[in-house]
């Protein structure tokens, strides 16, 4: 931002650096330990008063200065140049905090070629003595400068207490500078024994040859040991962020950090080969192939070393865009572009969004991303999001994937850079448009219930208000259609009993939901995600669309499980709220006791397009188009290594549960791994730019602008959202990661989320997904009149039996029989009928609020009661009536 | 826009700004000389092949010349990374930015310098031996040095001239050359001649070491070099006329008197160039190679001169803030000393062995 950028979209400032260097440093450790090879060879043939190994050395030694000198040391100066050019802010940290070292390297750099000069033009005249003592100065200066480079190359890894006290040896004396020296110095002499081969590989006299092919064979294998010996002590130096982000987090480090294992294997192994007396056309093809290979495990090492320090260009001070660590801060407050000194936008407009956005992807992207060009190209990464998929990357860039920076500027310049990414690079695969859903409710028919003369009260209720199904199922499955409805039978009277046997309780799908398999694939990949092949239009547990309701004691109601209703009806609309009716019967007789109907609700709403691009599958509607299957499972396989994409192409997708814990389909995942919940909102918590209800109606089908809005309860009337029970998104994570801690990834996705309900994250209490969850009770104390900004954030019930959704009142009830499903309690307003959610109190006591409200115990009781026997508090009107008219 | 609001903000520097403004300017009379005699070696026997006066090869001292350059070119190297490395510290800011608006020319240097010390070492190699391919490969070091050096001219008047950065705003791309600069093409020139001069002066010591002849025998005889450089400097000094006809004219002022001690170093390197004419003429090779001397350290403080005079408006030097390293520079003094005594050893070493001893 002090200095301008150099605008090579498809080359890449970053490949020019590491094209010159990694060529540049391969032959300046040739340098180095080809140094000791003239000197200890040139020893070598006075020892052995030997004139064909002087012949040699004065042959190699003219390749060795035609490509040291030359090409070494004119890369050198094409180092500093490149530098300057693509990061002028980190070289000048460098050039002025260590200007001395480089100066003192300077004069090891003269020595080392006046040294070199002397040696090979006065070959022939110099005596033993003087000859030897100017190879081994000639050594001696390469090391020296080897050294003092080293200072400072180890130093961008690990500034150590330099950061604080910016005092030269604090930075030149770090953690890293031994071990990297020695395990450069060991590369050194091994390259030199590569580069042996070269020269000794062209020798006539055969014998002679093999000879000192083998005393090559020496270079390459004695300091194999001092290797790897020093990698290990360098592995360790590192610190552990940076470990984690090179070899954990970064998914580009792999192949070079497996490239230079397998070529030190390589060319250990080789340099065996090099020792036997072989023939020698082969040898000379293999010479050049170990210097190839020799440049690609050097290039290795190094691309791991830089990788290791990423995202910064000096580790902890200043970032590989040049932003200092310590301006984030003022940079994200005040605006990025006010303080870019070459930057042409200093007030951000409506109309010049675009160019404030390009400008800022020239500061701070370019210099580590191409477009369209040979390496880290940003279209791919960036092509199937939306302008809010990529605004969600810029706010969760380098939070999670700890190898980049993190944006620098406000949240306009982070819309406006959103803005020109999408527009620039991102496919039209937008989010695409929503349809408003053009179904007609009609009036809500309820069924009848004679309060005079009916003996039972049949209740029935879906257990989870909100339910979805992901209908991507040739791609993943989130979660299956399986909707699970729960029933009690009320015998009426003074005392009214629960009945629990003697009774058939049996349900049936309204008309043009009875095919599910017409339109989702569920069933096609059921043998892939769910390991067996399911009959048709029936659920994971068996049931179908209509059946019988089994009694279940935990539950202390009948329960009717998986049952797999999907919202789209055979006539081609989609309704998220089907019908079902449900039915009493004698066992024994078969006579109908009592009849309801009840609401299943299952969206397919899941608003993952919203970010990921790919539109809706369904009519502009709902569901989960292929398009934004494919982003999801290609950033996944990116980040996390897996092969998802591609299964799926061949026909075999996979359920995330398979491998993310999930206690709502009852599967254990892979040991080690968070449960879904964690990952799915620990993951995105880092992203989604909003901590309020607009993080949460961005995935969940609750969306104002939807067609399911599923949040229809009577909280909602009363204005609550999600985040008045649940928490901020980011809170929610918290609480969820929190239960999963020593799992993979958990304290890398809690660094970055913040609380705002309690005053510290060490303040929330961990819990478990589907088993706890905030509760009634929270604010609603002693069941009674809640406060006006109430919020059951951090407080949990204790285990699956406390939930509301599974607790009964004290006489045995089920909460959920007379308050209905959570996110529909009575009275709900469903979107597509205002009282399809609110049958049963209709039904039953003409009213839509909770059963039993308005002193009409009469519903079961037949006549009026006294006394709070149910729970606290009960004996009153509604407080609020108002709300819901 | 103002263009000051375009120059960096400059790091803190580890020593007085004298200390590195003394090393650069140093090191640079160093370096210039170096490239001077690379590059005006290759000038004069690109030269002596066209005008078809006598094959090099029959010119011993050309042939002697032939096989040092590519030593100048390695020495000329090494002292061009000191001053850079001093440049940066004092005026990087200001440096790298230039750099950037021409970076594709400025990286093409690189890759072309390594030609060019390649083909130099190619044509040593293949001297005397009429090879096409020798000849060529001169050829092609010589034009390469020589659009380097052009490149350099425009990067080192570019950085002086923040107001003309503007056009990074219309050319982001890195192609931007300081074409407009009345003083690019005589400053250019300043240094092509230059380097003709102080080949021609090369090759007289060169002349006077192969012909085995003491100085005074040289007088009578007439150094061929001497007169090369008399010639060569007798136009520079035309060309730094015209050089100086070309600045702002409030700067001319400066160094006719406005500002002492500009003039007084501009003086004596005038007078030095004029002596140096004069003792070549007049075939007195130890006092051209005096007045030479004091030409060349004049004009390289000449030069900083005239750079802090672009610079009055954007940047002083003694603004610069310091966070002293002085135990650290102290090391480096010793070891520049040790080194020196190094090289010293070393040279003598090579000489040592000149009286043709076997080993």
């Amino acid at each position: 931002m002090n200095y301008p950028v150099w605008e090579v979209f498809s080359l890449g400032g970053g490949t020019l650096i590491a094209g010159i260097s990694v060529l540049h440093a391969f032959i300046a450790h040739l340098a180095v330990g080809g140094g000791l090879f003239i000197w200890l060879t040139d020893r070598k043939g006075f020892r052995e008063n030997n004139p064909l190994v002087h012949e040699y050395v004065r042959r190699h030694t003219w390749f060795f200065l035609l490509l040291t000198m030359v090409f070494g040391g004119v890369s050198g100066v094409g180092i500093w140049f490149i530098i300057g050019l693509v990061n002028p802010a980190g070289t000048s940290v460098l050039i002025h905090y260590f200007v001395f070292a480089w100066a003192i390297e300077w004069v090891f750099f003269l020595g080392e070629i006046v040294a070199l000069l002397v040696y090979h033009y006065k070959f022939t005249v110099l005596r033993r003595k003087e000859r030897l003592t100017l190879a081994f100065l000639y050594f001696l200066f390469a090391w020296l400068s080897l050294v003092t480079v080293n200072g400072i190359l180890a130093f961008m890894l690990t500034p150590g207490k330099w950061l604080k006290t910016h005092a030269f040896w604090d930075g030149f004396l770090n953690a890293t500078f031994l071990p990297s020296m020695f395990f450069r110095t060991c590369m050194a002499f091994m390259i030199a024994g590569l580069f042996g081969y070269l020269t000794t590989v062209f020798l006539k006299d055969s014998a002679f040859r093999t000879s000192m092919m083998r005393y090559c064979t020496k270079w390459l294998l004695y300091p194999l040991p001092g290797l790897i010996l020093s990698a290990v002590w360098y592995y360790y130096e590192t610190p552990f962020p940076a470990r984690r982000t090179a070899f954990a987090v970064n998914p580009e480090t792999a192949f070079f950090s497996e490239l230079f294992v397998a070529l030190t294997v390589g060319l250990f192994v080789f340099s065996l080969l090099m020792a036997l007396r072989l023939n020698a056309g082969f040898q000379r093809v293999l010479s050049l192939v170990l210097v190839v290979a020799g440049l690609c495990w050097f290039g290795g090492f190094e691309y791991c070393r830089e990788i290791a320090r990423k995202p910064f260009v000096i580790n902890g001070f200043m970032y590989s865009n040049m932003v200092k660590k310590s301006a984030i801060e003022k940079l994200d407050r005040e605006g990025f572009l006010k303080h870019a000194r070459w930057a042409a936008t200093r007030e951000m407009t409506a109309k010049n969004t675009l160019i404030a956005g390009r400008e800022l992807f020239v500061l701070q992207c370019l210099s580590c991303h191409t477009v369209g060009g040979v390496h880290n190209d940003v279209v791919p990464l960036v092509r199937n999001y939306t302008a809010l998929g990529v605004r969600s990357l810029l706010n969760g860039q380098g939070k999670v994937q700890t190898y980049m920076p993190p944006f620098a500027g406000t949240e306009a310049e982070t819309k406006a850079l959103a803005a020109y990414i999408t527009k620039s690079f991102s496919r039209a695969h937008t989010a695409g448009p929503t349809r408003r859903n053009d179904v007609q409710p009609g009036k809500q028919v309820i069924p009848p219930f004679n309060r005079g003369e009916d003996e039972y009260v049949l209740l029935a209720w879906n257990d989870l208000g909100m339910h979805c199904v992901s209908d991507s199922d040739s791609w993943f499955v989130i979660l299956p259609p399986g909707n699970t409805l729960e029933a009690v039978l009320i015998r009426r009277g003074e005392t009214p009993e629960l009945v629990m046997e003697g009774v058939e309780i049996s349900y049936d799908v309204e008309e043009g939901y009875g095919n599910p398999a017409a339109h989702v694939d569920f069933w096609k990949y059921a043998a892939s995600n769910f390991g067996r092949k399911i009959k048709e239009n029936t659920g994971l547990q068996g049931n179908g669309l209509s059946g019988k309701f089994q009694f279940n004691t935990e539950h202390a109601s009948f329960l009717a499980e998986g049952i797999p209703v999907v919202p789209y009806k055979d006539d081609g609309s989609y309704n998220p709220y089907p019908l079902f009716t449900v039915e009493a019967k004698d066992a024994k007789t078969g006579n109908v006791l009592a009849g309801t109907k009840v609401v299943a609700p299952v969206s397919t709403e899941m608003g993952c397009r919203n970010c990921h691009g790919g539109g809706w599958r369904v009519n502009h509607l709902t569901g989960i188009a292929a398009g934004t299957s494919t982003n999801i499972l290609q950033v996944h396989d990116h980040l996390e290594g897996t092969n998802l994409l591609e299964q799926a192409r061949k026909g075999n997708p996979k359920l995330c549960q398979s491998c993310h814990a999930d206690a709502a389909l009852g599967v254990q995942g892979t040991a080690g791994l968070l449960n879904f919940s964690a990952a799915m909102h620990g993951w995105h918590a880092n992203y989604v730019p909003y901590d309020d209800v607009r993080a949460c109606i961005l995935c969940h089908p609750a969306n104002r602008k939807g067609n399911t809005k599923c949040a229809r309860g009577f909280h909602k009337s009363v204005e609550m959202t999600c985040v008045n029970c649940h928490g901020t998104m980011q809170e929610h994570a918290l609480a969820l990661l929190k239960a999963e801690k020593g799992k993979r990834g958990s304290s890398r996705l809690m660094a970055h989320l913040k609380a705002v309900h309690v005053d510290a994250v060490k303040e929330i209490n961990p819990r478990l997904p589907w088993v706890q969850e905030p509760d009634c009770l929270t604010c609603h104390k002693d069941f009674g009149k809640p406060p006006r900004h109430g919020n059951g954030f951090n407080t949990w019930n204790g285990n699956f039996s406390g939930l509301y959704r599974m607790r009964t009142d004290n006489a045995g009830v089920r909460c959920q029989a007379c308050h209905g499903a959570t996110h529909a309690l009575y009275p709900a307003r469903n979107p597509y009928g205002k009282n399809r959610d609110n049958i049963q109190p209709i039904q039953y006591a003409g009213i839509p609020y909770p059963i039993g409200s308005n002193l009409t115990c009469a519903v079961c009781h037949v006549v009026k009661m006294d006394g709070a026997v149910h729970h606290e508090n009960m004996e009153h009107v509604f407080r609020n009536a108002e709300s819901v008219r | 826009m103002n263009p000051l609001s375009l120059v960096p903000i400059p790091d803190m520097i580890q020593a007085p700004a004298w200390v590195f403004l003394g090393l650069d300017i140093l090191l640079f009379a160093f370096h210039i000389l170096l490239i001077n005699v690379a590059l005006g070696s290759m000038l004069l026997i690109v030269f002596s092949r066209g005008r078809r006066r006598e094959e090099p090869s029959e010119n011993p001292v050309r042939a002697l010349a032939a096989s040092k350059i590519p030593t100048f070119f390695a020495l000329g190297i090494n002292f061009g990374v000191a001053p850079l490395l001093f440049l940066q510290v004092i005026y990087g800011h200001l440096f790298y930015s230039s750099s950037i608006l021409m970076a594709v020319y400025w990286i093409l240097i690189i890759p072309f310098l390594i030609l060019a010390y390649y083909g130099a070492y190619l044509h040593a190699g293949k001297f005397g031996s009429q090879s096409f391919l020798g000849k060529a490969a001169l050829w092609m070091a010589a034009v390469i040095l020589l659009c380097i050096g052009f490149v350099f001219v425009n990067n080192m008047t570019l950085m002086l001239q923040p107001e003309k950065w503007v056009a990074y705003f219309e050319n982001p791309r890195g192609t931007i050359l300081n074409l407009s600069e009345p003083t690019l093409v005589p400053r250019y020139l300043h240094f092509v001649t230059a380097s003709v001069a102080v080949g021609g002066l090369f090759m007289a010591f060169l002349w006077k070491r192969k012909m085995k002849i003491n100085l005074m025998e040289a007088e009578e005889k007439g150094n061929p070099g001497l007169k090369i450089f008399g010639f060569a400097t007798a136009v520079q000094i035309l060309i730094g006329l015209w050089f100086l006809m070309a600045i702002p004219r409030d700067f001319l002022l400066e160094f006719l008197g406005g500002d002492v001690f500009s003039t007084i170093v501009f003086l004596v390197g005038f007078a030095g160039a004029i002596g140096a004419v004069a003792a070549a003429f007049a075939n007195r090779l130890g006092a051209t190679g005096v007045m030479f001397g004091l030409t060349i350290g004049a004009m390289v403080i000449t030069r900083h001169n005239l750079r802090a005079m672009y610079l009055k408006e954007t940047f002083n030097l003694n603004n610069l803030q310091i966070s002293p390293q002085y135990g650290i520079m102290a090391l480096f003094f010793v070891v520049l000393i040790i080194g020196a005594v190094s090289v010293w050893y070393m040279i003598r070493l090579s000489r040592s062995t000149e009286n043709g001893r076997t080993s």
